[in-house]
């Protein structure tokens, strides 16, 4: 891997990271020399380039469902069966194949998606669950593995783009242990640069705008003289830090350029209608509209609703409803626009949800036996792979982990999944470990 | 709505009771009534079962089952006749003499989240709704059918659909038949009058909800369970107070009653400062005296999770931790006796090829 690595983002909490998050708020700021820029070509200095750009740049959206949701209510009906749950099953557009009764838009397009319905995981607390299923890895410490997104921001991204590499819509700033991975190292040692910027809701921290005595030329000039001292200090010291610091910089600029593209308020009625009107589902919208304007991958997120150790059955008749129109909107959005089969959709959390309930009619972690869905870019359709018990107490066919998981998403986006890291003076690490096979049933 | 709490100096009521026995059901009782003689027990049951217990020998009989949970029970005074909802939202009448189904009722496009039938055995209420994303907020959606179905109990007729904001979780009809009460999720209440349908009364209390800070932005809890008291202008509610994390369960035990024939609504009493701990009420029931009224649910953090209460003081009386989730609170007709519906947690492994039975029916004696 020819990329520059950058050692000082081993696990540590990066600054320079922290510094994109805030300035994404620049909405002040943004908003000025901004307004026509609402295209993708637009953002670029050379429209040939960026129509070539375009065509090329392969996407991925996941919908990151924080939380865990419930495998029963979803994908792995066991309608009737102790573990069943109160929701019947209904058939789908793929013959003898019945998912929950919630989902009724999805099972019409099951046959352009495909489903996993036997993952099988270790980790059985949240934010060891989500470390895992955003890494695809294991821990080992010192070392921090980047998340799925710092991976496709480097392999799908490009510098140059004003648009963000790596887009993370989470209208919610709260989430309990997904707060606490929030707060983490995302990009590890791939450096700041491939770390996310965050956007979405509500999420803002005041004091970050440019001043109303600071005029627009006064702050490029500002900012000019920034960049001369830190390229300086970055050249005499050898320092990763400045040069991170710098990348943050410069990707702060370009989210003033397109901060257009991050306006909810400015999505057609038409759409917002159909995605929302809740905010994971304004945000999925969201996660389109970047992706159709060039970004290469959009994490969707809304803090960790899916945790339903309390009333499972009363919170998944809500959110799944909503799953289930967004993921039907989203497919059918993206094949409509041409855009499907250069962007791969991952539907999934950390894990599943117990068979059992609990005496609070909740379901708590599960990750023995759990299912996530996929479609787009390199992915077939209408496949649905692996089993579980009549009881979804476990796999019966076809068992896959996380490594089978991540081998699957970088096959299908055309990323070499057992390319070793270019990481001098570190133990070998690969993007994938142990050469674990991706599930090549649902892999184009 | 105004707002006034009790206090009184006189000495309380004492409350004794002892816990004669527990039966077992197979699946989780989410619903249950008793005969007025307290011998005959029927039970609505996670497995859809709609269960005769004979509260001496303890012999258990199947009635029928619902196409998912059956979620309450309740029979029909001075009759043979037992009445069940479900969460595949029908209605169904048995007779429990004759050993049938003697009407199926669709009550509902989504769940009967309860039921209730009038003292007198005129009228059953049921309510539904399901909490769709009506909003950024994750406000609940408008209903797209009546939430609160009013039907016949003679001849199983409609007789009234009654507007409310879905979900309505929680129903009540006043002893003397006159009122009916819904609230919903978002703690609103709405009293009409039966059977005209007649709206009389609608107000909120924001103390039984909560919009999640912490991992989640949605709405839970609401109002879990009413009861009218004497001639019914006087109305209880339970349900949880405001968590900010409503995934936790853990909001304060709350009641509150209202004298909602006053314009505006007056709050009389609520559970006084102290008393609660954390946890879901999810019954409340009204001794047959009149004097004192049980509530009770899941306790997350404190010491109870049944309690008594002097209603016209709303002192609390008496209180345990019943070691389980309980779902309904019963008396008997003489109100010597009190019945539990109890929902343990599901066992983790099979026996034998099944599921342990984790459905409970208590019985305690009411000195």
């Amino acid at each position: 891997m020819k990329h520059n690595i950058q050692n000082s983002g081993i696990a540590a909490c990066n600054p320079p990271e922290h510094t994109m998050h805030r300035r994404l708020f620049l909405e002040g700021i943004a908003k000025v020399g901004a307004a026509s820029l609402m295209s993708w070509s637009g953002l670029f200095s050379l429209p040939a380039f960026a129509e070539q750009a375009k065509r090329e740049q392969k996407h991925c959206i996941l919908l990151w469902l924080c939380g865990a949701p419930s495998q029963f209510e979803t994908w792995d009906p066991k309608p009737g069966r102790p573990t069943g749950g109160p929701f019947r099953s209904i058939p789908t557009k793929l013959p003898g194949v019945h998912v929950s009764e919630l989902m009724p838009k999805c099972a019409g397009i099951l046959d352009r998606l495909s489903v996993v319905r036997s993952m099988k995981t270790e980790a059985t607390e949240h934010f060891q669950g989500i470390e895992l299923l955003n890494r695809g890895s294991g821990p080992r410490p010192p070392f921090t593995r980047p998340t799925l997104g710092s991976v496709l921001a480097q392999q799908l991204g490009n510098l140059d783009s004003p648009i963000p590499n790596f887009v993370f819509l989470d209208p919610c700033p709260e989430g309990n242990e997904f707060k606490s991975f929030k707060a983490g190292n995302w990009a590890g040692w791939l450096g700041a640069q491939y770390g996310p910027v965050r956007a979405g809701g509500e999420y803002q921290i005041p004091n970050v705008g440019r001043l109303p005595d600071i005029t627009a030329s006064d702050h490029e000039e500002r900012e000019a003289f920034r960049r001369f001292l830190t390229r300086k200090y970055e050249n005499e010291r050898q320092s990763a830090a400045a040069s991170s610091q710098n990348a943050a910089f410069e990707r702060v600029k370009g989210l003033m350029s397109c901060a257009p593209l991050f306006d909810l308020e400015r999505l057609p009625a038409k759409d917002k209608a159909k995605y929302g009107p809740g905010a994971f589902g304004m945000h999925a919208l969201l996660a389109r509209h970047l992706v159709e304007n060039g970004a290469p991958f959009v994490m969707v997120a809304n803090g960790m609703p899916w945790d339903c150790h309390v009333m499972n059955h009363e919170i998944h008749q809500m959110l799944v409803p909503e799953l289930d129109r967004v993921i039907y909107h989203l497919v059918t959005d993206l094949e409509e626009r041409g855009l499907l089969d250069k962007t791969l959709v991952v539907m999934m959390g950390e894990f599943g949800r117990t068979p059992w309930l609990n005496a609070s009619r909740g379901r708590d972690h599960y990750p023995n036996a759990w299912s996530l869905a996929m479609a787009g870019c390199g992915i077939q359709r209408g496949v649905v792979v692996g089993a579980t018990d009549e009881d979804g107490i476990d796999v019966t066919e076809k068992p896959f982990n996380e490594k089978n998981l991540f081998a699957t998403i970088f096959s299908a986006l055309g990323i070499d999944p057992y390319q070793e890291y270019d990481l001098p003076n570190l133990p070998t690490f690969h993007r994938v470990e142990e050469n674990a096979e991706p599930i090549r049933e649902i892999l184009l | 709505m105004q707002e006034e709490t009790a206090t009184t100096t006189e000495k309380p009521l004492e409350v004794k009771t002892e816990l004669l026995k527990t039966i077992k059901l197979p699946t989780a009782v989410l619903g249950v009534d008793v005969s007025a003689d307290g011998q005959q027990i029927v039970a609505a049951c996670l497995d859809g079962g709609v269960y005769i217990v004979d509260a001496e020998t303890e012999e258990t009989r199947l009635l029928e089952k619902h196409d998912s949970y059956a979620s309450g029970v309740a029979q029909v005074p001075g009759t043979s006749v037992v009445i069940s909802a479900g969460f595949d939202g029908v209605l169904k009448w048995h007779d429990i003499e004759e050993k049938r189904t003697i009407r199926s009722v669709k009550a509902h496009e989504f769940w009967s989240w309860q039921m209730a039938v009038s003292n007198d055995g005129s009228h059953v209420a049921s309510v539904t709704g399901q909490y769709l994303t009506g909003g950024y907020k994750y406000e609940p959606a408008g209903e797209t059918e009546g939430s609160v179905a009013v039907f016949n109990v003679q001849s199983g007729d409609r007789v009234c659909s009654l507007a409310h904001v879905p979900p309505v979780q929680s129903v009540a009809i006043s002893p003397n038949g006159r009122y009916l009460a819904a609230a919903n999720l978002m703690g609103e209440i709405r009293v009409w009058e039966l059977p005209t349908g007649k709206l009389l009364a609608n107000w909120t209390t924001q103390d039984l909800t909560s919009w999640g800070v912490i991992k989640s932005h949605c709405y839970i809890g609401g109002v879990y369970a009413m009861a009218f008291l004497g001639d019914g202008t006087e109305l209880i509610v339970c349900g949880m107070g405001p968590m900010r994390d409503p995934m936790a369960g853990n909001g304060k035990q709350t009641w509150q009653k209202f004298a909602w024939t006053e314009s505006p609504v007056r709050k009389v009493d609520e559970i006084h400062e102290g008393d609660h701990g954390r946890g879901l009420p999810e019954t409340v029931s009204v001794h047959p005296s009149g004097r004192f009224f049980v509530m009770a649910g899941r306790l997350a953090q404190g010491k109870w999770n049944v309690a008594f209460f002097e209603t016209g003081t709303g002192r609390m009386l008496q209180s345990m931790d019943a070691k389980n989730r309980i779902t309904k609170a019963v008396f008997s007709g003489d109100g010597s006796k009190l019945f539990f519906g109890v929902a343990e947690g599901q066992p983790k492994k099979k026996e034998n090829g099944v599921f342990p039975d984790f459905g409970r029916i208590a019985i305690f004696s009411v000195a």
